[in-house]
């Protein structure tokens, strides 16, 4: 092998790192100096891969842990906020008024903003996610554009009143998004004592006597109507009722119906989620 | 990968159904803290959520991309709990004129975890924990060094003697089709 020397390693210098360097244990420096090396040089290329190639063994190699119920949704719930917060940085401004920076999009939302407490409690994990949405939607929209900003006020508040039910003892509490993955999006909870709280967003206005029907659907039975709510230019929906509850693993789903009162939904489904018992 | 590139939650819900025990096994193998484990794997997969776009099909498989990602920031987390440690790069990633062949990249899809411990038992016992102390224990070889007592080099020695042996367990397993470039 013909020696040569880049980034101040020579081939041996590599070769003797290449062992460490696959394996992820090199400090940044040398790292980097390997990195370098590497890309002017193809020598050692293939033992390199060679190497590199057991690596991904090592992951059959752990011993499997079950993780725990809930981080999926806690997962679910911050990509659901990162696509909202996605969605109000790229909203239309107002012309001659520069859209706000988005935030880093390599970091997670507890970084730098410190939510990490708030995302590690499954209770509060998808009502913050939704919180700080509109946190961010609020920083970054233009005030001019004041039906948005009320919409974004009327989900805020919508948000609290789902916060305070789902934080009762048993409560359930549901992430509601559109079936294909673009479009309205909410969250629904209602508590050991029947009340129901629903909040949505980005819900298109209602017109004449339509209304927003919400519907609690168990099992095989037939869906169950809990209420409607009409919806204006903030493109909102808040709702509160009671139902008895019909415990963990039920569906909520939303339809728009041409009146209230409707006794079966009509599809398409607007937006639906699973509710999901709160645990401490 | 696309799908998960083009914001579809969908997608994400899918890679968590087939890594998210995986990721959480790794991260918790790494970490031993189970709190701790649930923000790596809450990391890794908002990771890939926003950077799904920068995966290239050329350098591996999804799951080798996903896991190293899981791997990654666990180490990262690791390393966070001793600031004396220089931190890795967490966006560092081999030069783009580097194509690792990637027919190892998946032989791990087609070997179950019972034949690669078996790779890992043909290895000596001082290589597979030099293996182990660096993989899963986010030590440096001076570290590692440290830890078992022997010289920087005899460290370097038994983790490339270690990687090699456990390739020549594997390859016979893998039916021989881990070219590996060499």
């Amino acid at each position: 092998m013909a020696e040569h020397t880049f980034a101040g390693l020579t081939c041996s210098d590599v070769a003797e790192l290449a062992p460490a360097f696959v394996l992820g244990n090199l400090t940044p420096a040398e790292s980097d100096a390997v990195r370098r090396h590497l890309a002017d040089c193809p020598e050692l290329h293939a033992e390199i891969a060679e190497l590199n190639s057991v690596v991904p063994a090592l992951f059959e190699a752990v011993e499997p842990v079950a993780p725990p119920a809930a981080l999926k949704d806690r997962i679910m719930a911050a990509a659901a906020a990162d696509l909202a917060a996605r969605r109000a940085a790229a909203a239309p401004t107002v012309t001659g008024v520069p859209a706000p920076a988005p935030t880093r999009p390599a970091e997670s939302p507890r970084r730098g903003l410190d939510l990490g407490a708030l995302f590690r409690r499954p209770v509060w994990a998808a009502v913050a996610a939704a919180a700080l949405v509109a946190a961010i939607a609020l920083g970054a929209w233009n005030v001019q554009l004041s039906n948005q900003v009320a919409g974004l006020q009327a989900y805020r508040n919508g948000v609290v009143k789902v916060l305070d039910t789902a934080a009762q003892p048993e409560a359930q509490l549901a992430v509601l998004a559109a079936p294909e993955g673009q479009g309205p999006t909410g969250l629904a909870a209602w508590g050991a004592d029947g009340n129901v709280a629903l909040v949505m967003r980005d819900l298109e206005p209602t017109t004449g006597t339509e209304v927003y029907e919400a519907w609690l659907i168990a099992g095989t039975a037939a869906p169950i109507p809990i209420g409607g709510f009409q919806v204006g230019t903030d493109r909102t929906g808040t709702f509160g009722t009671n139902h008895v509850p019909l415990g963990a693993g039920v569906v909520v789903a939303l339809t728009l119906e041409p009146t209230e009162g409707a006794k079966t939904p009509t599809l398409p489904i607007i937006a639906l989620g699973t509710a999901h018992a709160q645990s401490s | 990968m696309d799908r998960l590139a083009g914001g579809d939650l969908g997608a994400l819900d899918l890679l968590y159904e087939q890594y998210g025990a995986m990721a959480f096994s790794i991260a918790y193998r790494i970490t031993g803290d189970r709190s701790a484990a649930e923000d790596v794997v809450q990391d890794a997969f908002l990771g890939a959520w926003r950077n799904a776009g920068r995966y290239a099909d050329a350098r591996g498989s999804v799951r080798t991309w996903f896991l190293s990602i899981v791997h990654h920031r666990a180490i990262d987390a690791v390393r966070r709990r001793r600031p004396t440690v220089e931190l890795p790069d967490p966006e560092a990633t081999l030069p783009d004129t580097l194509t690792l062949p990637d027919a190892w990249g998946d032989v791990a899809l087609r070997l179950d975890r019972e034949a690669v411990q078996v790779a890992l038992s043909r290895i000596s016992d001082v290589q597979r924990e030099a293996i182990e102390l660096a993989y899963f224990g986010g030590l440096t070889q001076t570290e590692i060094a440290a830890r078992t007592g022997v010289p920087l080099g005899t460290v370097k020695g038994r983790l490339r003697l270690g990687l090699q042996g456990m390739r020549a367990a594997l390859l016979p397993l893998d039916g021989g089709r881990g070219g590996g470039g060499g």
